[in-house]
């Protein structure tokens, strides 16, 4: 027979089974998310008619909010309290950055040795660990109230995320420079000043910016335990129910995190692109990683 | 022959510092220096700090305390089941609201710039101010608690879950919209398979993220483990607080190692 | 029938992609389009199913007017016209199976396609539509798992599974090698002769375009410059598509 023939004879290729495992895995999932999620509702809802009336008094309280009552807050001095707001993060991020710098250098795979390496990093993901309103709580029976406590809450406990953040930095630098430091004779320090901080630097700086938006928020938060800023004039606010006086703190605040969002993103980026890195893709890893940790950021 | 002769290059002189870089340092000195006196700065404060007898409230830890059921572990799961609620109700949220966001996605322009204006203005609000409102408003307990939770959750998922979108692969998207799709069901089929891993991966971050917040929401008495950091914080029972930040600790690296096998599966 | 008026396109900064086109293709027509890069190839075809919107004249797929069509409308046009990327453009996560269900879109209701359950009778034209390509066998498959001419052959299937009146084939062969070209442009052959499928194809290799092409059209610079037979292609007529002699970079060569 000719080879056509003996082709049609075999016939085109089987349809294969569809495979079982997948839909399975599906329907597990979703069962065991429904049920984590019944067993949750029923033990947090007070019962079903808070639940349902639930929108309309937090409509109600949002509609109690306007018109904001702007001039009554900038005669309490709300203004003042959003730059102490400002002062705290700003000074708790200069903080945070001079001490997590060097430290850094000391936890980095390629540059320091492994019984310095290992406590530091150790160190750096206890600092992470507490909360910063817990460091400012105890910092409030050393200190007192007021801002300072805040500032310092913030400058200690960002030196967890900050560290984790530049000494990723650093171990993926170049180390060639450092190998021609070392050739040429040049100590471990003057490795580390001429050969990695000028590699690292940007992006660290942009890793400081991002975390001054963060801290920010934090700064504004911390007011409402004393700790200085805007949030203990929320706090009082609130507690007289004063609604529309309680807008007005909500939209200066708002005003505040916006403004310094994008003048930090603006000059976050100016420093990026100064060497000619990639902008948004190091700004979106910078992210990701502050948050998941590098082990799990997702492969881009 | 002729002769060669290479005149000498003139050495360049040193560039003079940029004078918007010189104004830029002096101006990031003065103001430094000016904060830092507007939040009373002071030196000595790292001493003390240091010195400290307060560090003796710290240590040991009363772990007869931690252990006894009523006082850590039914708050815990009360925290586990806020959490939950949080990070299903606010990610199953971001998900259509994260596709609006992001200029690959969106249906249309006046749906991207009012999305994106009122996602920037909810996560410029700090996730506390939202409980205490909220808390305000619904009174105290878990439920304001979750609310407030569920609010957070969104914005943080929004956030990521756009940025993956926007960095998506559009060719598939242009695809199902030439085979004459309808614009969700193209994006549903085009999109979502690409960024689904990356949605998972963040929603346990989301999860353990709510974990962690649950210790600092007791501060407004929105319910769970936080409920009780704040009453041993009145008595100044900085052990026991200790305890519980260990436990939570344990518990959110259990997680993490959960998420990561999790993830390896899906990918 | 494929009825272009007067089509202009002109690109936001000012881009003339096409000039005042003109053409008229009767059902079942093989039509090869030629031209430099940048010469309105894209344009033309993208302007067909409404993925590049005309700036004016009049564009009839089987009497439904393209230009300024409403969504619900340019949905029904473009479930008649299958389309076939350069770059495939397939969900390179997901199973071949899923990515020709794609082709379904337009066919099934919104929230089918949106939660997955797709009927079984488009299961089975999706199947069917693997079958005529060649490789059922691989329909459970990720499909970034398969080869460049496999990939193409899933798209290949996902437009057949459409259905369609008209099949437009944008530059097919690019990133593919010698053999694979030829195969693909065998199998766009056949399903025009066998389902009668009105087909429009970019090409950028003349030597392909002798080889399977039966109407040729040439753009320059937007315009048409040439429509005929294939056969009266001649190496005159091509200098005055391409503005240029040929070189062999205009040439796929192996057989």
């Amino acid at each position: 027979m000719s080879i056509a023939e003996a082709v049609d004879e075999v016939g085109s290729p089987q349809r294969p089974e569809a495979p079982t495992g997948g839909r399975r895995w599906v329907v597990g999932i979703f069962a065991l998310l429904s049920i984590g999620a019944v067993w949750s509702v029923r033990a947090i809802s007070p019962g079903l008619s808070d639940v349902v009336e639930a929108p309309a008094e937090m409509w109600k309280i949002f509609r109690a909010m306007f018109p904001p009552a702007f001039q009554t807050e900038i005669d309490r001095g709300v203004v003042g309290k959003v730059f102490e707001s400002l002062y705290i993060a700003w000074i708790g991020t200069i903080i945070a950055a001079t001490l997590s710098f060097p430290l850094s250098f000391l936890a980095a795979g390629n540059v320091a040795p492994r019984w310095i390496r290992y406590p530091i990093r150790q160190l750096f993901n206890a600092i992470r660990a507490v909360p910063e309103l817990i460091v400012a709580m105890v910092l409030l029976a050393v200190v007192g109230l007021g801002p300072w406590a805040g500032a310092l809450a913030i400058g200690l406990h960002s030196i967890g995320t900050l560290g984790k953040l530049s000494t990723e930095a650093i171990e993926n630098a170049d180390s060639g420079p450092l190998e021609a430091i070392s050739a040429s004779g040049g100590t471990w320090i003057s490795g580390m000043r001429w050969g990695m901080v000028p590699q690292v630097l940007p992006t660290v700086i942009s890793y400081w910016l991002f975390r001054f938006e963060i801290n920010i928020r934090a700064s504004t938060v911390l007011g409402l335990i004393g700790a200085g800023g805007v949030g203990s004039e929320l706090s009082s606010q609130l507690a007289f129910r004063n609604f529309p006086q309680v807008g007005a703190v909500l939209a200066f605040t708002v005003a505040l995190v916006l403004v310094i969002d994008t003048i930090s993103g603006f000059v976050r980026r100016q420093v990026i692109s100064g060497t000619g890195r990639k902008v948004d893709g190091g700004h979106n890893e910078a992210l990701v990683e502050d948050m998941l940790g590098s082990k799990l950021a997702p492969k881009k | 022959m002729t002769d060669v002769s290479m005149a000498a290059a003139a050495r360049p002189t040193k560039p003079k510092p940029r004078l918007t870089s010189l104004l830029v340092f002096v101006g990031f000195v003065v103001f430094t220096w000016f904060a830092a006196r507007q939040v009373s700065f002071e030196w000595a404060t790292f001493k003390d700090i240091w010195v400290s007898p307060l560090w003796e409230k710290f240590w040991p830890i009363e772990w007869e305390w931690v252990a006894r059921r009523e006082n850590v572990f039914d708050p815990m799961v009360e925290t586990f089941q806020i959490a939950i609620i949080s990070t299903i109700v606010g990610c199953t949220l971001a998900l259509p609201i994260g596709f609006a966001m992001s200029r690959l996605t969106t249906p249309n322009k006046p749906v991207y710039f009012f999305t994106r204006t009122i996602m920037s203005v909810v996560r410029a609000i700090p996730d506390l101010f939202w409980a205490k409102i909220l808390v305000t408003a619904v009174g105290i307990g878990a439920f304001g608690g979750s609310l407030a939770l569920t609010i957070f959750s969104l914005a943080v998922m929004v956030k990521l879950f756009s940025e993956t979108v926007d960095g998506a692969d559009p060719r598939p998207l242009e695809a199902a919209k030439a085979a004459g799709g309808t614009h969700v069901s193209a994006v549903r089929t085009g999109v979502l398979p690409e960024v689904f891993p990356s949605f998972v991966a963040y929603a346990l971050y989301v999860f353990e993220l709510n974990i962690r917040a649950s210790v600092v929401l007791g501060l407004v008495g929105a319910g769970g483990i936080g409920r009780v950091v704040e009453a041993q914080r009145g008595f100044f029972q900085f052990d026991r607080i200790l305890g519980i930040l260990v436990v939570v600790f344990v518990i959110v690296v259990i997680i993490e190692q959960i998420s990561v096998a999790l993830r390896k599966q899906l990918l | 029938m494929i009825e272009l008026d007067d089509v202009s396109v002109v690109y936001r900064g000012g881009v003339h992609a096409l000039r005042n086109v003109s053409l008229t293709i009767d059902d079942g027509e093989f039509v090869v389009v030629v031209g430099l890069s940048g010469a309105g190839k894209s344009t033309l075809l993208r302007a067909l199913n409404g993925l590049v919107p005309a700036t004016s004249g009049s564009i009839k797929v089987d009497g439904i007017e393209v230009v300024g069509a409403n969504a619900a409308t340019m949905r029904e046009v473009r479930s008649r016209i299958g389309m076939i990327f350069q770059t495939f453009n397939l969900v390179n996560r997901t199973t071949v199976l899923n990515n020709v269900l794609m082709g379904r879109l337009a066919k099934v209701p919104s929230w089918r396609s949106t939660l997955g359950m797709w009927p079984a009778a488009d299961r089975e034209m999706a199947f069917q539509a693997l079958e005529r390509v060649g490789i059922v066998d691989k329909a459970y498959v990720r499909a970034s798992n398969l080869s460049g001419g496999q990939q193409q052959r899933v798209g290949i299937a996902r437009a057949l599974a459409q259905e369609p009146a008209v099949m437009l084939a944008d530059e097919p062969t690019a990133a593919l090698d010698p053999v694979t070209s030829h195969q693909v442009m065998g199998d766009l052959k056949r399903i025009n002769r066998d389902l009668n499928i009105t087909t429009l194809i970019n090409l950028h290799f003349l030597d392909l375009a002798r080889q399977y092409g039966q109407r040729l059209v040439g753009l320059r610079d937007g315009e048409v410059v040439f429509d005929g037979d294939i056969a009266d292609v001649d190496d005159a007529i091509l200098r005055m598509i391409y503005g240029r002699a040929i070189t062999p970079d205009d040439l796929l060569k192996e057989a």
